[in-house]
């Protein structure tokens, strides 16, 4: 902020301090052009005036008169030749109509510069002795010289005319044998001002002509001048005070390089209104830097607290999350410790289990042969042996699961042969007393491999054929199919029965679930479910197709074992 | 060109009068300056300056004998036309007290002859070709004047007028010959151009012919 407003300050002030300079600057690029455009426009008043002159000097009748000693010739030929050019006193003509300007005066120097005095001076412009005395010059000069002459001084209405001085080539020495000087009307500079408020003169021989300016003023102007010319320095644009105000002044030398004095254009401009105007120039700056400066303090809180609004909302979000996932890493740490505490004491409990379920069938076996049982007693104690196996085979299953549970089940793929399976399940099937009269259809395709080992896989259709003996009703029908498919071999087991009803058929394959009509059926609810997750361990899936109208099935879906195996299995 | 040559000859000649009585001769040359320029293929004489010096290119000289000589009734009038923006003479030997005309040849470009020479001033005005009477002016002044014409700044035009009827123009290479000249003591003075008039006393026998070079 501090660094914002500190580099604010320092654009203000450098923009102030600009401004300042470029002001002085406009200031003398005004000055300049206005005095290129003067100069400009003089050329080509030169230029027609040299074209004009040029014709003049050669006139035969002034050569004729300064050749051939004819001196007292040369004002009356002059008079004739020079007519067009001279302003007629009676009758003056402004420039801009006649087009060329208009002479007010000239006179003709000697081979010495000095000036060849007119028979009749009201002919050719009367002078002063001391102006006629300001045209001499100390050497004729080659070519056209541009000067000024004061008029009038000390009479209080001075004036300044330009002076042009032409030399004049004998067409026989082509030496310069005399000079002809014309005096004009200046172009008035100060008409040709754009700003009003700048003040134009010339100041010549340390004199200054500029009428607007008040005599004490002029006087400031003139030290001015003479003090920066003595000093050489012509470059510059001084600041004066005038009244107490201050000035900038200009000034541009006129006729470079002439023989006549040096004539200078200068100007004077006021700086009060200027000044004042860079101070309003000022206050609106800092007022606007200020005003600027404000907004965009209340612009960058505003979009600092946009941007950072989802930002801070993104910690928030971030660290609920962080602490959601903490809770859900430590509910499953303690779930996994909880399952692996329930897959431990499943199988510890099976262990502890197994040794006295042996014992007691151990012990049963004993009492049953026994000789001098009654019959009621030893029909119970048969009913306790057969509930010992019921008994393993309870604690069996909750062994595996628990072995499943806790992920130290591994499977040994081989090929087996689905067909012997079932065969096999058929071969006990019939030794065993049937008091429902079933009607087992099964088609099997022969040489059906299936991946799997052959304990388990066993035990999956094992359990399988058991629910569809279990839960079949008397003279019902168990079908069993096979078919392969997309290398995946789809067992299906089909019965007879009460069907499971709607309500119940998502929860089957859980643990400890059993049927409606259950309990009426040997059976410990962990068959489906031991089923189900040794086929999943398998790699295959198995689910219910369907259970209604008296008819419940099963399908389980295999990996197709590989061919090449199965025949290396079988030889 | 027969106007030139008329003219020539009458310079050269016009000086003859039966010989009354015993007259003396002189023939000469005189060292003419160096040629400017090469002599152009027409030989039109012009006036050229060097230094300020009037002088003819290519150069001539005018050999004149100066005394005191009776002044004749009525003398002949000379012509200085204006042909081709230049002067024809260019450089005319007059007797004081001569009239010489101006006539304008040009096909259709006016002249103003003048002169500010001290010798004679005068301003004939603008003028046409074959303005009528012929724009004259009686020398009744000697030396040298010189003509301009106030349209055409270039034109120069020389008139020696001279105190003495007896004067001749040398040919390009100096030589010249004046006849039926009085016995006596006199000046034999050859103007070579406006700076330089060379001077030799001669003294004149009835009927001797004198050998005078300039050098």
């Amino acid at each position: 902020m501090l660094v914002v407003a500190g580099l604010t300050a320092a654009g203000l002030y450098v923009a102030q301090r600009n401004a300042t300079g470029a002001l002085e600057q406009d200031l003398q690029r005004d000055f300049q052009s206005a005095l290129a455009g003067l100069h400009n426009v003089e050329e080509i008043r030169y230029a027609a005036l040299a074209e004009r002159c040029r014709a003049l000097v050669a006139k035969p009748r002034l050569h004729a008169a300064l050749e051939d000693n004819a001196l007292d010739l040369l004002y009356p030929s002059a008079k004739d030749e020079l007519r067009d050019i001279m302003q007629d006193e009676k009758n003056p003509q402004p420039d801009e109509i006649s087009g060329i300007p208009q002479a007010r005066f000239y006179r003709f120097l000697d081979p010495a510069g000095a000036v060849l005095l007119p028979p009749n001076p009201e002919d050719v412009g009367p002078l002063r002795a001391e102006e006629e005395q300001q045209l001499t010059l100390k050497i004729l000069p080659q070519a056209p010289q541009i000067g000024y002459l004061l008029r009038g001084a000390g009479t209080g209405a001075e004036t300044i005319d330009e002076i042009i001085a032409l030399p004049i080539t004998s067409t026989e020495t082509n030496e310069v044998i005399a000079a002809l000087v014309i005096g004009f009307k200046p172009l008035e500079v100060a008409q040709k001002r754009r700003t009003e408020e700048m003040k134009s003169g010339i100041w010549l021989n340390g004199w200054l002509h500029l009428p607007a300016l008040p005599e004490s003023a002029r006087t400031i102007v003139d030290q001015e001048m003479t003090r920066l010319l003595v000093a050489n320095q012509t470059e510059r644009s001084p600041r004066i005070e005038i009244d107490g105000d201050p000035h900038l002044l200009f000034f541009k030398r006129l006729n470079p390089g002439s023989a006549f004095p040096a004539a200078y254009e200068v100007s004077v401009y006021p700086l009060k209104s200027a000044l004042a105007r860079q101070q309003r120039l000022r206050w609106q700056i800092l007022g606007a830097g200020a005003v600027l400066l404000l907004i965009g303090f209340v612009a960058s809180h505003l979009i600092a607290k946009r941007l950072s609004a989802p930002v801070a909302r993104l910690a928030i979000d971030s660290e609920e999350n962080r602490a959601r996932r903490k809770r859900v890493e430590a509910a499953l740490v303690s779930k996994q410790e909880e399952l692996q505490r329930s897959t431990r004491f499943s199988a510890d409990a099976s262990h502890q289990l197994k040794t006295p379920v042996t014992v007691l069938r151990a012990g049963i076996e004993e009492l049953l042969r026994r000789e001098n049982l009654e019959p009621g007693i030893y029909d119970e104690l048969s009913s306790l042996h057969h509930q010992t196996y019921r008994l393993t085979g309870v604690i069996d299953d909750l062994l595996l699961l628990s072995r499943l549970d806790a992920g130290r089940l591994k499977i040994d793929f081989s090929a087996v042969e689905l067909s012997k399976l079932v065969e096999e399940w058929l071969d006990d099937l019939n030794a065993l007393p049937d008091p429902l009269g079933l009607d087992v259809k099964a088609h099997l395709p022969e040489g059906l491999f299936i991946a799997g080992e052959c304990r388990y896989t066993s035990l999956i259709l094992q359990n399988l054929l058991e629910n569809a003996r279990k839960y079949n009703r008397p003279g019902g029908r168990i079908h069993l199919t096979a078919r392969e498919e997309n290398g995946a071999v789809y067992f299906t087991v089909g019965n007879n029965g009460p069907a499971i009803p709607a309500e119940m058929q998502p929860h089957i394959f859980e643990r400890f679930s059993r049927g409606p009509n259950g309990e009426s059926i040997a059976g410990h609810g962990l068959g489906l479910n031991l089923a189900s997750e040794l086929v999943r361990l398998h790699g295959g899936e198995l689910k219910l197709v369907s259970s209604h109208d008296d008819w419940t099935e099963f399908e389980v879906r295999f990996q197709l074992a590989d061919a090449a195996a199965a025949k290396s299995q079988i030889t | 060109m027969k106007l030139r040559c008329l003219v020539v000859s009458l310079c050269v000649f016009g000086a003859f009068s039966p010989p009354v009585r015993a007259e003396a001769m002189i023939e000469g040359r005189v060292e003419l300056p160096k040629t400017k320029s090469a002599p152009v293929m027409t030989k039109r004489y012009e006036i050229v300056t060097s230094g300020g010096v009037l002088g003819t290119n290519p150069p001539l000289a005018v050999v004149y004998l100066e005394g005191s000589f009776s002044k004749p009734a009525s003398l002949p009038t000379k012509q200085v036309a204006q042909k081709d923006l230049a002067f024809l003479p260019t450089l005319l030997p007059v007797q004081v007290g001569t009239k010489v005309e101006f006539p304008n040849l040009e096909k259709d470009t006016y002249h103003n002859i003048f002169s500010y020479s001290p010798a004679k001033r005068f301003d004939l005005g603008r003028y046409r070709p074959d303005e009528k009477p012929v724009p004259s002016v009686v020398f009744d002044v000697a030396g040298l004047v010189t003509l301009r014409c106030d349209i055409h700044e270039h034109m120069r035009g020389l008139i020696l007028v001279l105190a003495t009827p007896h004067f001749v123009v040398t040919d390009e290479s100096g030589r010249f010959r004046l006849n039926g000249l009085p016995a006596g003591h006199y000046t034999l003075k050859a103007w070579i151009d406006s700076r330089t008039t060379r001077e030799h006393l001669v003294d004149l026998n009835s009927g001797s012919t004198l050998q005078v070079d300039f050098p």
